[in-house]
């Protein structure tokens, strides 16, 4: 017993954790110090929803299109179907692969305005995860877990970072999809709640009136407002003053006046009026197919140059199978690469153009890729064995690309980055040690990576 | 007996013997390849994780040496010389299961892995010697454990005399005074009456007095005023919402699942007001506990009793499952997992949960006692099987149920008569119109929620008659992205006659194709949906196919290219003789058709006026049962789902057992487990339970860490109050109103807030009260209240159209925020920014914070707008005429008291201001009322 006792008060003494400093940092209202000089300050985030096909995008299997037709073993991985062999037709690409840039990436042509940013980007073709299905594989990008109940990465690095704003929340979440997963995809569990993200918008709903809820008051008058502001900050006064030296009632007060400045502030932030006609259009604002998420992408940028730790920008929606699901109709992959390319190589641009790459870094992926068979006719399904998903700026190597899947894009086989593996990545490069990261909850000490995660030093600039 | 304290020897013992066996494999030739090609294979590929070179060995397993690979990782030895096909590092090696692959960055070469088996086939010769000790592991000591407070028993405390007792008003003052006066502190003086009636009130029942009862309180100079305000308060319905609610935090209640495919509970407010009349009740905690854990093993006297005690064990059903988890397996085995860390921490402050993949690294919590508990929960049923799982229902006893069951009874007789008629006319017409069970229908029989569904399919019950719970449809949208897909197991391989169920309808597709996958490759049948299903008026053949048994068959259904609405309602597969379905040609019997149809028709009329007399279906609960076979499970090694350790026989947590558990056969185990929790000298569940009333009076526990009472939780500031008030609670039958009339009598409560004493910052000897923030529900009830707008209609289900998902959920409700429908996926905006509990974990204690979009919610919210226009409304209606008055009104209404000088200073000159109308004018003031911090501080 006296072993276990000592050992509890050296943790606490010590706070070996980084999640005790953390904390402690956060109390005394200071920016925690990460644990070695971060790579990246924020992290803006596309969640591509749906599982978009790697095979049809960014990684290149000219065996695939040779074997065009014929039949292979594949065992089942879904309820219904685990474990048993059935015959699959491999199915090439339907799109054509040119090469880009100076580092000479194949891109299809689905994406060429990503193909023009090439040389900014580094791939990871060798991605695998956890969870066949949305839901439990979306969770699971998320929050490393498919089925428990975790805090959200973006809830992790606020916890661990900060922000570095007081006006604005550390962690927001462009129209997040209410679906799989939902809110839980963006929550901070049980982390403490100033961390969970600030759900900016929805899915479904256009982003140009997308906004922090309560931000507006649309019953009164701008001049009835203040007045009831007036009202209200005296009240407080007066029964602050009768109360005496109270920390908690102090706090209230002032947060009643921080709503009120935020309540001025933060529109700003989400009014594009103020860019100028070229980078609207750098984004594809103004243009039907790309105008919305355009807009979400640029206010992504405006967020992060505000001083938000960790931006979601989501390409998603509320049905049941989201929008890169072409379970059975492969060629819908145009309608949504139509909307999305312009807007994500416009960041891109956008970033560097600013000086902002270097301390941005940039994610884009699904849950998980897309078989290099066909399912019916002309779809594919999912497939969480291999996968692409890209970085830019943020301390990656640009023009870069890591790991192989298969001759025929089913199974990532050479430098195989795990989903943990690249939460542990993002981390390292925000200067947090993935293993240090911890927060001590129900008697024991969880992280973002559970036991796993490892770091891909390889994409290191 | 006491367990003893074991932690599998067997893998030791075996590495020990391996060594011995190996050995003579050690010859010249076989270490020569070792050096050449294992050794530098090793490092280059294996070192940065199993070596003293890994920051941490991963898995435990060193291949340093050749002790370190004998002796092996968490999952046993990792090389088994002589045998390549056992040895785990090959298995590794070779990725040919998805959960042991390594290395995991990738693959080794097809030589490099060949090269291994060959070593290992050889012997595994291996020179290398242990460069370090071999870590030892710690064994969790039983004995000392037991030395820990919360594990000790409950003592039998003798109260302390304090030196003033003057100011004690029972044995509970004199415990902390005691200590106080230990500690050179006095208590701050009493509380004043209006400060004391409104706590009281929202401690008891979570809604503020009225001005009535206020102002009768603090003139009511009686002696037992207070005693009869409580009593009052206890026996008000409204306490048992008050306290149900604190106990549907630890349930982790909701009325969904959340998650991936959030599914709705529509029965889980059943649970919620069995909670809640348990509370108003008095129901002992004992049973209360006994009944959410096994309630439905318990016997029963009435229908009545025999419902509440199947709706009470829905406890263990009601978590945040991911139902559309694909690995059946893992979900079982998380599921499982939430049970145990949920009764763990609701009834016992103990983290079971972390003993799930290794020994509790604080708690004398061995993970045999992880699994012990997993095999009562393993042999206890909450899923039923589907692509996305269900989950178990019982249906209630009610008055009509036995009308009912006399009804589908008849009802199903009739309908066998209709059909047979109507097969005769050859197929023609629907149906008995009411839905099918499949339960009643031959060979291998999937519905519609079976089928994995990709793009947007709508449930409909609109054309009757389909098979089970409804059918579902494409909308007659979005042609060519959607489909139904049915994968049924094959019981044995062979032919099989394929059916479609489907509702004809003159809308439907006349083009619906259906894609067979079976040996012999893809076949497409297209089915014309405006046809009425010539089998029994609900299924058409498909024809005849050939499935084989591993790789089972694959049926989907899509919309490509239909020209109507497309229906799926099931699938029907018999084993088929070949031609024989081939036959089943519709009959047509020409002569006897008028007299048939006219007999058809009247059998349509009889059942028609048979289902206008139907008694309502049974009330159904979610819930749980026992499994069949109920089993002793395994220790799974490090939580994998499927790497299997030594069996464990099913028992409780050995430190806080006299012995092994004694579970009758063909039982899971739960009533057991029910005893254990509430045997009196079991140490923490009355400790525990005690403790968490404490802290909803006083703000803050006697532990502050109320779900957590092992080494990390924080210890007790007065643990010798503690167990006096476990003692005296179960004395006093394990009755909650006892224990807190006992509390709220108190002088310590009812002391007023005051500074703290800066020998005590944190108030922990109670010298004072704390001042404490009201939670969200009396925030949202007391506007309400305030407003006149509360409307206090007790249970029944709340929510509003039971829909299939959660999110996007409109909050209409002016009803108790208890009866607030509660959903994972949707919380009302109010409640989530004022910190209400996340129902996905279980909250002893909820987390109060202080943030913008708090204030954001009170200024800017509509809803809080409205509720001001409706305060002010009824002021000016019903309240008294004239300005002060009506201010003074406003004051006492919101706040229990009246305004300061200043604060109705600062009335007068807002309403002295421009305003449309005398309601503005107040709106403004209540508006302001809302957001002040004295509506939501408790002094």
């Amino acid at each position: 017993m006296e072993g276990l006792f000592s050992r509890r008060q050296l943790l606490q003494r010590t706070a070996c954790g980084f999640g005790s400093l953390a904390l402690a940092g956060m109390l005394k209202g200071q920016d925690p110090v990460p644990m070695f000089p971060p790579r990246a300050k924020r992290v803006i985030f596309i969640f591509m929803q749906g599982g978009p096909s790697h095979v049809d995008t960014f990684d290149y299997k000219p065996e695939l299109i040779k074997r065009d037709g014929q039949s292979i073993d594949f065992t089942g991985v879904r309820f219904g179907t685990f474990g048993k062999v059935s015959k699959r037709r491999l199915m090439k690409p339907l799109w054509r692969f040119r090469q880009y840039g100076e580092c000479g990436r194949w891109v299809s042509e689905l994406f060429p305005h990503q193909a023009q940013v090439v040389d900014e980007l580094c791939f990871i073709r060798s991605m695998h995860t956890d969870g066949v299905a949305h839901g439990p594989a979306t969770l699971f990008m998320h929050t490393g877990a498919t089925n428990l109940v975790r805090p959200s990465m973006g809830s992790w690095i606020s916890y661990g970072l900060g922000t570095l704003n007081k006006d604005l929340p550390g962690f927001v979440t462009l129209c997040p999809s209410a679906t799989k997963g939902g809110p839980r995809n963006y929550a901070s569990a049980f982390l403490p709640a100033v961390h969970q993200g600030t759900a900016v918008g929805a899915a479904g709903k256009p982003a140009s009136e997308a906004t922090i809820r309560h931000m507006t008051n649309t019953v009164h008058s701008r001049e009835r407002q203040r007045r009831q502001f007036e009202l209200l900050r005296a009240l407080n006064g007066e029964q602050l003053r009768r109360a005496g030296a109270d920390d908690r009632l102090e706090a209230e007060v002032e947060s009643l006046e921080l709503a009120w400045r935020l309540q001025s502030a933060a529109p700003a932030v989400f009014d594009l009026s103020r860019e100028s006609k070229a980078t609207l259009d750098l984004y594809g604002i103004g243009e039907k197919p790309t105008d919305d998420f355009g807009r979400q992408c640029l206010l992504a940028r405006r967020l992060a140059e505000s001083g938000v730790r960790y931006i979601q920008v989501n390409y998603g929606d509320e049905s049941a199978n989201p929008r890169w699901d072409q379970h059975e109709n492969m060629p819908l992959h145009a309608k949504h690469a139509r909307a999305t390319d312009k807007p994500v190589a416009g960041l891109i641009r956008d970033l560097k153009s600013r000086g902002m790459l270097e301390d941005t870094l940039v994610w884009c992926g699904g849950e998980f890729g897309r078989t290099p068979f066909a399912q019916g006719k002309n779809g594919r399904d999912h497939n969480p064995r291999g996968f692409t998903t890209w970085l830019a700026g943020g301390g990656t190597k640009p023009g870069f690309a890591l790991g192989t899947t298969d001759d025929i894009g089913h199974e990532a086989v050479e430098d195989r980055v795990h989903m943990h593996d690249l939460h542990a990545t993002i981390m390292h490069l925000l200067g947090i040690d993935h293993e240090r990261l911890t927060y001590r909850y129900a008697g024991r000490d969880f992280r973002l990576t559970d036991v796993h995660g490892r770091v891909v030093r390889d994409i290191f600039a | 007996m006491r367990h003893p304290s074991v932690r599998f020897p067997g893998s030791f013992l075996i590495a020990c013997l391996m060594l011995a066996t190996a050995m003579p494999a050690q010859d010249g030739a076989g270490l020569e390849a070792f050096e050449k090609t294992i050794r530098p294979l090793l490092i280059k590929r294996c070192y940065a994780c199993h070596s003293s070179e890994a920051e941490s060995l991963k898995g435990g397993l060193s291949l340093e040496s050749r002790s370190g690979w004998a002796r092996g990782g968490d999952s046993g030895p990792a090389i088994v010389p002589g045998d390549p096909g056992v040895s785990r590092l090959v298995l590794a090696v070779r990725y040919g299961n998805p959960k042991l692959q390594m290395p995991p960055k990738g693959k080794l070469a097809a030589h490099e892995i060949k090269a291994i088996e060959a070593w290992v086939k050889a012997g595994a010769p291996d020179p290398r010697v242990d460069v370090v000790p071999a870590p030892t592991r710690r064994d969790i000591d039983l004995e000392k454990g037991r030395e820990f407070w919360s594990f000790r028993p409950v003592g039998d405390v003798a109260v302390p005399r304090p030196v003033d007792d003057a100011w004690a008003r029972g044995d509970l003052d004199r415990f902390l005074l005691a200590r106080m006066e230990a500690a050179g502190l006095a208590p701050a003086g009493d509380a004043d009456r209006r400060t004391l009636i409104r706590r009281l009130t929202f401690d008891l029942i979570g809604l503020p007095p009225t001005p009535e009862e206020v102002e009768g309180f603090v003139h009511d100079r009686s002696e037992d005023a207070y005693v009869q305000l409580v009593d009052r308060l206890l026996a008000s319905p409204r306490f048992g919402e008050r306290w149900g609610r604190h106990w549907l935090d630890v349930a982790r209640f909701a009325e969904s699942s959340g998650g991936g495919r959030s599914l709705m509970f529509p029965n889980a407010w059943r649970f919620r007001d069995y909670v809640i009349e348990s509370f108003n009740k008095d129901v002992p905690f004992d049973r209360f506990v006994t009944e959410q854990v096994a309630g439905d093993l318990l016997p029963y006297e009435t229908p009545e009793q025999r419902n509440r005690q199947f709706v009470a064990a829905g406890f263990l059903a009601l978590g945040p499952t991911n139902y559309e988890q694909q690995d059946k397996e893992f979900l079982r085995m998380d599921v499982i997992d939430e049970q145990i860390d949920t009764v763990g921490r609701a009834f016992t402050g103990l983290t079971i949960g972390c003993a799930r993949c290794h020994d509790h690294k604080f708690d004398p919590i061995p993970t045999t006692d992880y699994y012990a508990l997993a095999g009562v929960f393993g042999s206890t049923e909450v899923l039923t099987p589907g692509n996305v799982s269900g989950y178990v229902e019982h249906e209630l006893v009610e008055p009509a149920t036995t009308a009912w069951h006399a009804h589908q009874k008849a009802r199903a007789t009739l309908a066998a008569t209709l059909n047979r008629a109507q097969a005769a006319l050859g197929g023609k017409g629907t149906a008995a119109s009411r839905p099918v069970k499949r339960a009643g229908l031959k060979g291998l029989v999937l519905d519609d929620a079976d089928a994995t569904l990709i793009g947007e399919w709508k449930l409909s019950k609109f054309t009757k008659s389909y098979l089970e719970k409804g059918y579902i449809h494409d909308k007659d949208v979005e042609k060519g992205e959607k489909s139904a897909t049915f994968a049924p197991d094959i019981p044995a391989a062979g032919l099989y006659e394929v059916r479609l169920a489907y509702t004809s309808g003159s809308n439907r597709a006349t083009n619906v194709p259906v894609v067979i996958d079976g040996i012999g490759g893809l076949r497409t049948v297209m089915v014309n949906q405006r046809r009425s299903p010539p089998i029994d008026g609900m299924f058409v053949s498909l024809g005849v196919a050939r499935f084989d048994k591993g790789m089972g068959a694959v049926i989907t259904v899509s919309n490509k290219g239909t020209d109507g609405h497309v229906i799926v309602d099931g699938l029907q597969l018999l084993r088929s003789k070949g031609a024989a379905a081939q036959r089943r040609k519709p009959v047509r019997i020409v002569p006897e058709q008028s007299k048939i149809e006219q007999r058809v028709a009247r059998l349509k009329n009889e059942l028609a006026r048979l289902d206008k007399k139907a008694p309502p279906a049974p009330a159904k609960a979610m819930s749980v049962r026992d499994a069949r076979k109920p089993a002793d499970g395994h220790v799974h090694i490090r939580g994998g789902v499927r790497s299997f350790g030594p069996k464990v026989p099913r028992g409780f947590v050995s430190v806080c057992s006299d012995g092994p558990a004694k579970i009758p056969a063909g039982r899971s185990g739960r009533l057991e487990l029910a005893r254990w929790l509430t045997d009196p000298d079991h140490p923490l569940t009355a400790r525990v339970y005690v403790n968490r009333v404490w802290q909803h009076l006083f703000g803050v526990g006697i532990v502050r860490t109320p779900d957590n009472f092992g080494l990390m939780g924080e210890r007790p500031s007065h643990p010798r109050l503690l167990d006096w008030l476990a003692r005296r609670f179960i004395r006093d039958g394990w009755s909650t109103k006892s224990l807190i009339r006992m509390i709220v009598s108190s002088r310590a409560y009812r002391a007023r807030v005051a500074p703290s004493p800066e020998s005590d910052p944190g108030n922990r000897l109670l010298s004072h009260a704390h001042r404490r923030r009201l939670d969200a529900e009396s925030i949202r009830d007391g506007i309400l209240a305030a407003s006149g707008q509360l409307d206090l209609k007790m249970g029944g289900l709340t929510i509003r159209k039971i829909t299939q998902y959660d999110y996007g959920y409109v909050f209409d409700t002016r009803r108790r925020s208890v009866y607030v429908p509660w959903l994972r996926n949707a919380m009302l905006g109010l409640l989530e920014v004022f910190d209400v509990a996340n129902p996905n974990l279980v909250t002893g204690r909820r987390n109060v914070s202080n943030t913008s979009p708090q204030s954001l919610y009170l200024m800017n919210s509509p809803w809080v707008i409205d509720q001001a226009r409706h305060a002010a409304t009824r002021l000016l209606e019903t309240g008294p005429p004239g300005r002060k008055e009506r201010i003074d009104r406003a004051y006492l209404v919101a706040l229990g008291r009246p305004p300061s000088a200043v604060e109705r200073d600062l009335a007068r000159t807002h309403l002295r201001g421009s305003h449309a109308s005398q309601t503005d004018a107040f709106s403004g003031l209540f508006h302001a009322l809302f957001g002040c911090i004295d509506f939501r501080y408790l002094k």
